[in-house]
């Protein structure tokens, strides 16, 4: 059989010759008020960011929104960013609080991070049979409809770009649980596409 | 690695180098060669590969939005509510465009002017199918499982491959022919001996099956420069010249065997930043100079992009 990961690939990366210099740079030259740079900064980051926010939230006004003000916030304070992590996990946790002041706002019911099953099954069960008989277009429509915290850590993980470390840093969470909720996070992925199949 | 309880000797891949293959980073080699054997950990890898396929798909599939408006660095308040609102949706019409807002303040209202067009984008709409989009142009260079490519335009596009992604690669690849490689022969036959047109080495590959040609499907033996022999399940030997003329198609590569300066063209989703996370890539030397090509598919189906690709790696010979 191929090896699943011979080709690493899809990963969310730039052609950049060095990303963490020229993020470096480029929050330098905002902090001085370089508005070019900070287009620059935003071609680099926001299409990440939006889609990020977007896969939370579900709504693209509202996504749109939570970007503006994260960049308006990167504009304000990019001389407060120390380096402790990457640019790209800094300006994403950033618009994670944002949203989660908006949706806090809006009185939108959102599940406690500590109510959630982060806990994953003992072992495969029919969900993972349906997991491995699914097309993509399946997985993409049921991941739409899986809890926001669910969706939330899988976009981290796959759609950012971030490494488990950056992605336990934006959640503010171990890594340890950042995996436990990636698994509970296929694991209601599986329970959909299941229920689904049933349905056919 | 974990240690397996049924077989210590080898220890299946932990979650962290399963999400962090999915995650298109680097894995150690040990993690990597125990893959390469392990039919539970590949599976596990495949699953963990379609959930992220699936995460890219939403994040290929998010609109654009447009540059947020700065405010004055002097301090007055953002706009808020449905005037900022109005000024994204009229941005987002043209995501595409880099939008350089110049701002200013006028009885309280931001107006924004728009200083694009400026990058085309490199990406363009698959026919047949409205989820998928193509990337060509020449290969530049090929890091694990990424290929950058440059366009006609010369802007540089990553694309990127997961062991689903279907690699073909195609030309006067000759030396591919080696003794004992299964493959299938298309030409035209006199006297006995085929003149190849095109040799698929590997897997038969319906794609590559142009009009006017009879297959033969064989083993080579003798392979030379100038021809081999080839083998059928029924013993005989027939045969087989070839030339610089000759297209061999090798229809399960591996990103690593594609060389740079290829032309190249991939077909698939479109991921954050400009890259492609490819569900097909196709390689040809065959032709001097890259040509664009849009491909067209019959439906969003793999097997279809398989048989799009694999329609252009015949080309000439396809008509492609």
């Amino acid at each position: 059989m191929n090896d699943p990961h011979r080709d690493v690939g899809a990963a969310t990366f730039t052609a950049r010759d060095d990303p963490a210099r020229e993020d470096a740079g480029l929050l330098r030259r905002i902090g001085q008020g370089d508005e070019d740079a900070m287009a620059s900064f935003y071609r680099a980051h926001g299409r990440v960011v939006f889609a990020q926010v977007l896969l939370v939230t579900g709504e693209r006004v509202l996504a749109e929104e939570i970007v503006q003000d994260a960049m308006l916030a990167v504009w304000r304070g990019a001389g407060s960013f120390r380096g402790e992590s990457s640019v790209r996990s800094w300006v994403i946790a950033i618009a994670r609080r944002q949203t989660r002041d908006r949706l806090r706002g809006r009185r939108l019911r959102v599940v406690d991070d500590a109510n959630l099953a982060d806990q994953p099954g003992s072992g495969p069960g029919p969900e993972v049979t349906a997991l491995d008989r699914a097309e993509l277009a399946e997985v993409t429509g049921a991941i739409r409809e899986l809890a926001s915290p669910h969706r939330e850590v899988l976009g981290l993980a796959f759609g950012s770009g971030l490494s488990l470390p950056e992605v336990a840093g934006v959640l503010e969470i171990p890594v340890g649980t950042v995996k436990s909720r990636l698994t509970a996070a296929r694991t209601a992925l599986n329970r959909i596409l299941n229920e689904k199949g049933q349905n056919r | 690695m974990n240690a397996d309880p049924a077989d210590t000797r080898y220890p299946h891949l932990d979650l962290g180098d399963l999400i962090a293959g999915a995650a298109g980073q680097p894995i150690g080699d040990r993690a990597r060669e125990h893959l390469a054997s392990c039919e539970h950990c590949q599976l596990e890898a495949n699953r963990w590969n379609l959930v992220a396929g699936g995460v890219r798909g939403l994040a290929a599939a998010a609109p654009g939005t447009a540059q947020p408006a700065r405010p004055r660095r002097t301090g007055q308040r953002v706009l808020a509510g449905p005037w900022r609102r109005a000024m994204l949706v009229a941005g987002s019409a043209a995501a595409a465009l880099v939008l350089l807002a110049g701002v200013g303040e006028v009885t309280g209202l931001v107006h924004v002017h728009l200083s694009g067009p400026s990058t085309e984008t490199a990406l363009t709409a698959v026919t047949g199918c409205s989820q998928l989009e193509q990337a060509d142009g020449t290969l530049e260079q090929v890091t694990g499982s990424s290929l950058v490519i440059t366009t006609a335009s010369g802007q540089p596009v990553t694309v990127t491959t997961t062991a689903t992604t279907f690699v073909s690669m195609s030309g006067p690849l000759l030396s591919d022919i080696t003794d004992g490689a299964s493959v299938m022969v298309r030409g035209s036959s006199s006297g006995g001996t085929i003149t190849a047109a095109i040799v698929t080495v590997g897997q038969p590959f319906s794609a590559v099956n142009p009009l006017g040609f009879v297959p033969v499907q064989g083993t080579v033996s003798d392979a030379s420069t100038a021809g081999f022999t080839l083998v059928t399940s029924s013993g005989t030997r027939v045969p087989v010249t070839t030339s610089g003329g000759t297209l061999v198609v090798i229809p399960h590569a591996s990103p690593g065997q594609l060389q740079a300066g290829a032309t190249i063209f991939a077909v698939g989703h479109a991921g954050p930043d400009g890259t492609l996370s490819a569900r097909g890539v196709a390689a040809i030397t065959q032709f001097r100079s890259g040509p664009h090509l849009g491909v067209s598919v019959r439906d969003c189906s793999p097997s279809s992009v398989t048989e799009a690709l694999g329609a252009i790696s015949a080309a000439p010979f396809s008509g492609g």
